[in-house]
């Protein structure tokens, strides 16, 4: 096999599985079992592509190219850079940790579920891969739906509110994007990211962002992120928050930053005041927030604006940073929702005054929340830390005050995430919490250890993604050269 | 020499991974052994740092006036490898073994050595055990990080990291509610001073590229140079609990007695002094900001002084003697005299954790009692923690041949030898702190040793088999009373000064803070007398009961107030921070933003009902007005650019 394929192997893999899954009459079990089969295969497959990916080379690698609607100028043209190599890599650890949850908990209507959660594997490594505007299309839009559906039936109590806000603000970012692509493409002729020129278009850069906005999301465009992350299932949201709102960010970076050089100069001011009030907002709320999930949730949405912060910051340490947080950020994301879903199994909620006192006799889980929540808060030395730092000192070239109000909000991490901390494990026990609610079972510690394990070498050598997401000696001039 | 600052890194950080991994498949004593062992080894690692560095010799170059030598001199720095990088930008995993760092790896393994052997003892029979001492490893491991740490990211790194390690042990209890709050202040104080500290090193990054040590002398424009020192001091005064910053560190109390005596008063919060040692360059470009270090010493000495005057728990007396002490050392590295601020971070790391020890036999023996009122008495009982106490006693007061003497004179001698009016100023603090010193701490000894045992320690009084304590915790206390007396004579300033030559490559006295052997003198001559005083004065009101205490209530309640500053804190911040939350939420969270998905939706059904004739139910029409939606989208973006 060469390298090449695996490219394509990494889309095509998982949504073969999702085909394969669907069609054949296997039992809930068998099921899982070959769900997580082939999204620990998609792992080894991404392994290889890392090992085999040139970092010391530019451009676009592993690249595949085919004629698709030739008179159009679309063509399914896919190929991964450094910083898509590593979102690519956070979607099948993701997918798979998540997928081996669904498999632990035992979801109903089962064929149905996995197939749907290989299928969104395969789509949104599809976003990552591809280098075509119509074909990252069809995979933005692709990825979507089993969303929906995800949310839709295996929600909790209020799910169908929420899928409808989730579709609807979707849904009114991806058409103005499909628009601009359209209309994009129709003026360069191609459709290509990487041969298509850059545009000096306010319009479709605006049409462009609305989309990726609502998606990673940004203040004042989140109106759908509460609802979705407290009643999807727990693997859900952390795939939704840890790995899909990185692709609005994506999105950010590999087309509205890299094909709009003019209007970005022109907006940045405002792209960076709506990170920054999305990163303080954020955390204002989390600290609030009355459960779990909602501190979370809007650390999330914190988050969001810091690596936007980043990403719009336009210097070498910010785009770098970016792509570090955007990956831990992912991990800790992703971990701490699986965690909250061990919460509310052994104790039916994650109301805030109903929990209290879990460590006591569970050493498993309280080591995990805590190690987890304390990368998150970005205690120096952490990934997270190393990412906030590199973004934050990018974003004061621009200017001082972004990056004294990311340094307030750093303080408000600590003061939401121990907040979190010690009201589900510390003090007394919460009426919910039962004395014999037992600690993290071997399969839950097998789906979050390998993400904390992540974490923390992260933590060890930051620099192993800072230092290889961007070829050239700066990540700037790589950016301004569209990748080249 | 590198090769003992690793095994002194990493032996306590193995340690923590051994514990944490062994669980419970080893039992409790082991994971304490384990712990003493790997710092112990730690402190083997920076003996032979240090031997290193002696065997290397002396600076070639010669500084001349503030400039000190660089690179650093007498020092190595060897890199593991690239921790962070990003287009120029570049941080190694690397360590500085020089004078300065190997006196901190002495002190932190050394102390901390005997600590963590003292909590064998004092954890006995705690349910967690395991989990305090590979939180205790982690501290260590983190400490070191802290003073080896071969640039400044690296050293803010071991800061975060230690502030993790305090708050994990402050609120080792976790199900009081007191300890997880005060855990939580404590690090959400410290979070302020490194967010001040990575605005600065965001400064230096944009102007000087690097955080290497030697962007400290890249040269800045004033008002640059100012605003890194700033940024520095800010974490400095929180990690080190000055004011402003300083509201955490009493409360810090709650966690285990051993905790505080090796975090809150032998290592971490003193590293505050070895920051401002370490980076001197940058404040002596900034020397306004330099001597506002200085004067924030000053200020903390006093009031701290004046707050453990109305204190009735024992830790909290301690806590505060220990704010006004690293009060002169600010005042010491303030003025320029780096050597002699960490001359008084030694001693008082021997005489302050031998006080928290030896304060932690009395409570151990008490069965946790802590209110000083209910303690007189208790010298009959316990002979051994009697002595030992008063010897670092009179270490804290700065009584000849004590310890303390030699080290916080010399501080107060250097503020005089500015000779400037700021310089008196401080010169007046530092004296009338001195009587201060001896007030409180004598108010202490006197309530609680001397005299016949009072009925409540009668009652409550429990030996360890006939002994004041297990041995773990009277051998290392036993240990810091010899240290506490002796370990002073290493250097008195005006007539031999081995500790001063010794960091002068890593960190200079400025000329200016040089006193001179008369300056000297009557310092010493005036500190030791007000001592003096404040013992007396304890002595009259406290054990013979001559004076009343004036009543001056309102004096006392501000002192028992802590001069309103939790309040102050609680009304300026955390209130409107919490009240600006909660209205967004009410106000804009809720109504609107949540709202206008809703809303849309609503809207959407009920258009739809009014379109619902358009609905004829064939293809073709839903193709058409597809295709024209989306071309009309796509004319305007044409048409509009």
């Amino acid at each position: 096999m060469n390298a090449t394929s695996l490219t394509s192997i990494l889309i095509w893999l998982p949504i073969a599985g999702a085909l394969l899954i669907w069609l054949l009459p296997l039992s809930r079990y068998a099921t899982g079992s070959l769900a997580l089969l082939f999204s620990l295969a998609e792992v080894g497959f991404w392994i290889e592509q890392a090992a085999r990916f040139d970092f010391t080379r530019s451009g676009l690698q592993m690249e595949e190219r085919a004629k698709w609607f030739g008179d159009l100028g679309v063509s399914y043209h896919i190929g991964v850079y450094g910083f898509s190599l590593w979102l690519v890599g956070l979607t099948v650890v993701a997918m798979a940790a998540c997928t081996g949850y669904g498999f632990w908990v035992g979801r109903d209507r089962s064929r149905a579920y996995f197939g749907l959660m290989l299928l969104l594997t395969g789509a949104t490594v599809g976003v990552f891969e591809a280098q075509d505007l119509i074909l990252f299309y069809a995979f933005f839009e692709a990825m979507l739906i089993p969303l929906y559906i995800l949310i839709g039936v295996w929600g909790g109590a209020r799910r169908m509110e929420a899928t409808i806000k989730l579709v609807i603000y979707t849904m009114a970012g991806s058409l103005l994007m499909l628009a601009a692509i359209v209309a994009y493409g129709l003026k360069a002729g191609t459709f290509d990211l990487v041969d298509g020129p850059t545009s000096a278009s306010r319009w479709l850069f605006l049409g462009f962002m609305l989309a990726f906005v609502i998606k990673a999301p940004l203040f004042p465009f989140h109106g759908w992120l509460p609802d979705a992350y407290r009643e999807a299932p727990p693997e859900v949201s952390a795939v939704l928050s840890g790995v899909i709102a990185k692709a609005g960010l994506y999105g950010m970076l590999r087309i509205a930053i890299a094909k709009f050089p003019d209007p970005t100069s022109f907006y940045r001011t405002a792209v960076l005041a709506l990170a920054a009030a999305a990163l303080v907002y954020g955390s204002l709320l989390a600290f609030r927030s009355a459960d779990f999930r909602g501190v979370v949730a809007y650390s999330s949405l914190a988050q969001s604006g810091l690596i936007a912060l980043g990403l719009f910051a336009g210097t070498d340490l910010g785009f770098d940073g970016a792509v570090l947080q955007m990956v831990a950020h992912g991990l800790i994301s992703t971990s701490l929702f699986l965690v909250a879903g061990a919460v509310e199994r052994r104790t039916t909620t994650g109301e805030f005054r109903l929990l209290g006192g879990m460590a006591r006799g569970r050493p498993a889980l309280a080591t995990l929340l805590m190690v987890v929540g304390i990368i998150s808060l970005a205690v120096p030395g952490s990934a997270s830390f190393a990412g906030e730092f590199l973004i934050l000192a990018g974003v004061f070239q621009r200017a001082w005050w972004w990056s004294a109000i990311g340094a307030g909000a750093i303080v408000l991490a600590a003061m939401y995430m121990l907040r979190l901390i010690s009201a589900v494990l510390h003090e007394a026990r919460g009426s919910t919490v039962a004395d014999e609610a037992l600690d993290l079972r071997p399969g839950e510690l097998a789906l979050i250890v390998p993400l904390v394990a992540g974490l923390l070498f992260l933590s060890a050598w930051p620099a192993g993604i800072s230092h290889h997401s961007f070829s050239g000696p700066s990540p700037a001039a790589t950016v301004k050269g569209q990748f080249k | 020499m590198t090769g003992g600052s690793w095994l002194c890194l990493l032996a306590p950080l193995a340690g923590t991974i051994v514990i944490l991994l062994a669980g419970t498949k080893i039992p409790r004593v082991a994971a304490a052994w384990i712990s003493t062992t790997s710092t112990f080894v730690a402190f083997a690692g920076a003996i032979w740092a240090f031997l290193g560095v002696h065997s290397t010799p002396k600076p070639t170059c010669v500084s001349v006036g503030a400039l000190p030598c660089t690179p650093g001199p007498r020092g190595e720095l060897t890199t593991a490898w690239t921790w962070l990088a990003s287009g120029h930008f570049s941080v190694g995993l690397q360590l500085l073994v020089d004078p300065l760092s190997t006196v901190m790896m002495l002190i932190v393994s050394g102390v901390g050595g005997l600590i963590v052997l003292y909590s064998i003892g004092y954890m006995d029979g705690d349910a967690e055990e395991r989990r305090y001492f590979a939180y205790m490893s982690f501290f260590v491991f983190s400490m070191l990080l802290l003073v080896e740490g071969g640039n400044l990211l690296l050293l803010l790194v071991g800061w975060g990291l230690v502030g993790l390690s305090s708050y994990l042990l402050i609120g080792f209890w976790h199900e009081r509610p007191s300890a997880v709050q005060a855990a939580k202040k404590a690090f959400v104080m410290n979070a302020f001073g490194d967010a001040a500290m990575a605005l600065a090193f965001f400064i230096l990054i944009a102007h000087a590229g690097t955080l290497s040590f030697g962007a400290l002398n890249f040269s800045l424009t004033t008002t640059q140079a100012d605003l890194v020192a700033l940024g520095l001091l800010g974490g400095a005064a929180a990690k080190s609990a000055q004011i402003p910053l300083q509201t955490w560190l009493p409360d810090a109390m709650e966690g285990p007695t051993p905790v505080s005596a090796l975090i809150h008063a032998a290592t971490m919060v003193t590293a505050g002094v070895y920051l401002i040692a370490r980076t001197h360059p940058i404040f002596e470009q900034a020397r306004t900001i330099e001597l506002i270090a200085a004067g924030t010493g000053a200020l903390t000495l006093l009031v701290a002084g004046l707050i453990a005057l109305v204190q009735t728990d024992i830790k909290r007396v301690i806590a505060y003697s220990t704010m006004s002490q690293i009060g002169y050392m600010f005042l010491g590295a303030g003025v320029g005299a780096y050597a002699n601020g960490m001359f008084h971070l030694m001693t008082h790391a021997f005489f302050k954790a031998l006080l928290f020890m030896a304060a932690g036999l009395a409570i151990h023996a008490l069965a946790g009692e802590q209110d000083i009122r209910k303690m007189r008495g208790l010298g009959k009982l316990m002979p051994f923690t009697k002595w030992c106490f008063l010897a670092g006693a009179l270490a804290l007061v700065g009584i000849p041949p004590f310890s303390g003497f030699f080290s916080k004179d010399s501080i107060v001698a250097s503020a005089v030898a500015l000779g400037t009016w700021y310089g008196w100023i401080f010169w007046i603090c530092g004296v009338a702190g001195a009587f201060l010193t001896g007030l409180y701490t004598f108010r202490l000894w006197f309530l609680v040793f001397p005299g016949e045992p009072s009925p409540f320690v009668r009652e409550h009084y429990h030996d360890h088999h006939g002994r004041e304590g297990a041995w773990t915790m009277l051998v290392p206390v036993g240990v810091l009373a010899v240290l506490a007396t002796v370990g002073g004579w290493l250097q008195w300033s005006p007539r031999w000064h081995p500790f001063t030559s010794w960091l002068a490559p890593a960190a200079r006295t400025l000329a200016a803070a040089e006193p001179t052997s008369t300056q000297e003198y009557f310092t010493s001559a005036a500190t030791v007398l007000a001592g003096l005083a404040g013992i007396a004065v304890a002595w009259a009101v406290y054990s013979e009961r001559k004076i009343a205490v004036p009543a001056a209530p309102f004096w006392r309640r501000a002192l028992e107030e802590k001069f309103y500053f939790d309040a102050l804190y609680d009304r300026i911040f955390y209130g409107p921070g919490a009240w600006v939350a909660s209205f967004l939420r009410r106000e804009l969270e809720e109504p609107v933003i949540l709202q206008t998905g809703s809303d849309i939706g609503e809207t959407t059904l009920a258009t739809g009902g009014l379109v619902r004739r358009i609905q004829t139910g064939l293809l073709r029409t839903y193709v058409l007005f597809l295709a024209a939606g989306a071309a009309g989208v796509v004319l305007a973006f044409l048409i509009a650019k």
